[in-house]
């Protein structure tokens, strides 16, 4: 059934730096300033990613749990400063709150996804745990920032209404409620709007890549709904649990509102 | 109810102090004005009396008991803050009244019924706006009415008023004033910063605020 899939010889992959000379060759013309980033983005593709192919193909050798978990809480750390990052509130820490709730979410849905849906036998078999896992931890990533910069910005800018209704006798998760479920809806959004629109507007990256690697294309579309339908849980769970614990966050001891 | 600071001081982050070691008494069912040059502290005071900021240092009480000791919801139910700025949500007068006994806090109290929020707006000269308006179609004026009316029919025991008048034609500055003075002769203790030259008819006392200091005029 599979095909082995044509290689990519060094001397193709460096006739690939024609592409970014494309660009390069666009910023020039019009002055856009972006040669250098250009450059070290380039220069960071090619290492990132050599880099990774190494540790991948050592984890798949050694066919260990160990060092399979501990990528998974490397994936998680990257994500959760990415959204440290991201996050223009610093006084709020958001940290422990984001890494806690993503791991455990995470680990349990890629454990779910792997060892009840796929049925690899073991669960972490890393062909198939670490890029399921990298796929939700990357996606909750976006939608967790989306959700938590929303978040802040709406406490910050409705603050007389949140006070208002402290004010009034509310508790945070009242007064706050109206923030939270928009924070959590534009952490949402994105995820449901790719539901609507995959198979038509564009076809996923690990259903390509699977076709390209002579998969059946009825196997790699079945495996791609369930990417789809597993990142968007993992999206909701994300947002749900991250946005519900960092607003705790944004209120003080006397349920005072600290964003400001 | 007594409101009692001790040594009481606040700053904002990275700012001058507001208040520094402050001691004030306010002994129940005075009316009081509180005076100061724009910075002194006294929006940041009110906000002090209802938990919306906390001291750096120095003690709150209430009746003697610590404000640390009383639970928030229950504290700003007793001591309600009527804000600079009329705040009312989308939505109908009617669900911007009762928007309070939504709140688990308030679960004891019931609901006023319909006759008696109309008879609560006919008191505000508001008799001609219907329930169901919008509350996006009032004037500032109307929309500060509505939002006194709201804590009122909360029967708080003290009342702080951040310059509810600032922004109010002289009618609506005049009701709501008319207001809090009723308040006050009914036993509520009212807080009421103000800017305006004449001090507000009915005042028992006057509180100036200036280098961190509260005192009595």
């Amino acid at each position: 059934m599979m095909s082995p899939i044509t290689d990519i010889g060094p001397l193709q992959l460096a006739l690939c730096l024609l592409f970014t000379i494309i660009a390069g060759a666009a910023s020039m013309a019009h002055g856009l300033g972006l040669g250098r980033d250009l450059f070290i983005g380039t220069v960071r593709t090619f290492a990132q990613l050599f880099l990774m192919g190494y540790v991948l193909k050592f984890v798949f050798r050694l066919d260990m749990a160990a060092p399979v978990i501990g990528l998974f809480l490397i994936m998680v750390g990257a994500a959760t400063h990415i959204i440290r990052g991201r996050v223009g509130q610093k006084d709020i820490s958001v940290v422990l709150p984001t890494f806690a709730a993503m791991f455990i979410s995470y680990f349990a849905m890629s454990v779910m996804v792997t060892g009840v849906i796929v049925g690899a036998d073991p669960w972490w078999k890393p062909q198939y745990f670490i890029p399921l896992a990298g796929m939700i931890v990357g996606n909750a990533m976006t939608a967790v920032a989306i959700s938590l910069e929303r978040l802040f910005s709406d406490l910050k800018a409705h603050r007389n209404e949140v006070e208002m209704r402290l004010a009034l006798g509310a508790t945070p998760a009242e007064a706050s409620r109206r923030f939270v479920a928009d924070a959590i809806r534009a952490g949402m959004i994105p995820s449901i709007n790719s539901l609507m629109g995959v198979g038509i507007v564009f076809l996923p990256g690990m259903m390509t890549g699977q076709i390209l690697a002579g998969a059946d294309p009825m196997v790699s579309i079945r495996y791609q709904i369930m990417v789809m339908l597993m990142l968007v849980a993992s999206v909701a769970l994300g947002s749900v649990i991250v946005v519900r614990l960092v607003r705790n966050r944004c209120f003080g001891k006397a349920q005072e509102l600290l964003v400001r | 109810m007594t409101l009692r600071l001790h040594a009481v001081s606040f700053a904002y982050q990275g700012a001058a102090p507001v208040l520094d070691n402050a001691d004030l008494t306010i002994e129940p069912g005075e009316f009081l004005l509180i005076k100061g040059p724009s910075g002194a502290g006294k929006s940041t005071l009110l906000r002090l009396l209802c938990r919306l900021e906390l001291p750096v240092s120095g003690d709150l009480s209430l009746d003697g008991i610590p404000f640390e000791k009383i639970a928030p919801t229950n504290l700003r139910r007793r001591i309600a803050l009527i804000q600079q700025t009329p705040t009312l949500l989308e939505g109908s007068i009617r669900g911007n009244l009762l928007l309070p006994y939504e709140f688990k806090a308030n679960a004891d109290l019931p609901p006023p019924d319909e006759q008696t929020l109309r008879n609560a707006l006919n008191g505000f000269l508001l008799q001609s706006i219907p329930l169901d308006q919008n509350a996006s179609e009032l004037s500032v004026g109307q929309a500060q009415r509505i939002c006194l009316l709201r804590t009122l029919l909360l029967s708080p025991g003290i009342l702080l008023m951040d310059e509810p008048t600032s922004a109010l034609d002289p009618d609506s500055a005049g009701i709501v004033l008319q207001a809090a003075r009723e308040q006050n002769e009914k036993g509520a203790t009212v807080i009421l910063v103000s800017h305006a030259e004449q001090p507000p008819p009915g005042i028992t006392g006057t509180i100036t605020l200036a280098n961190g200091k509260a005192e009595r005029t």
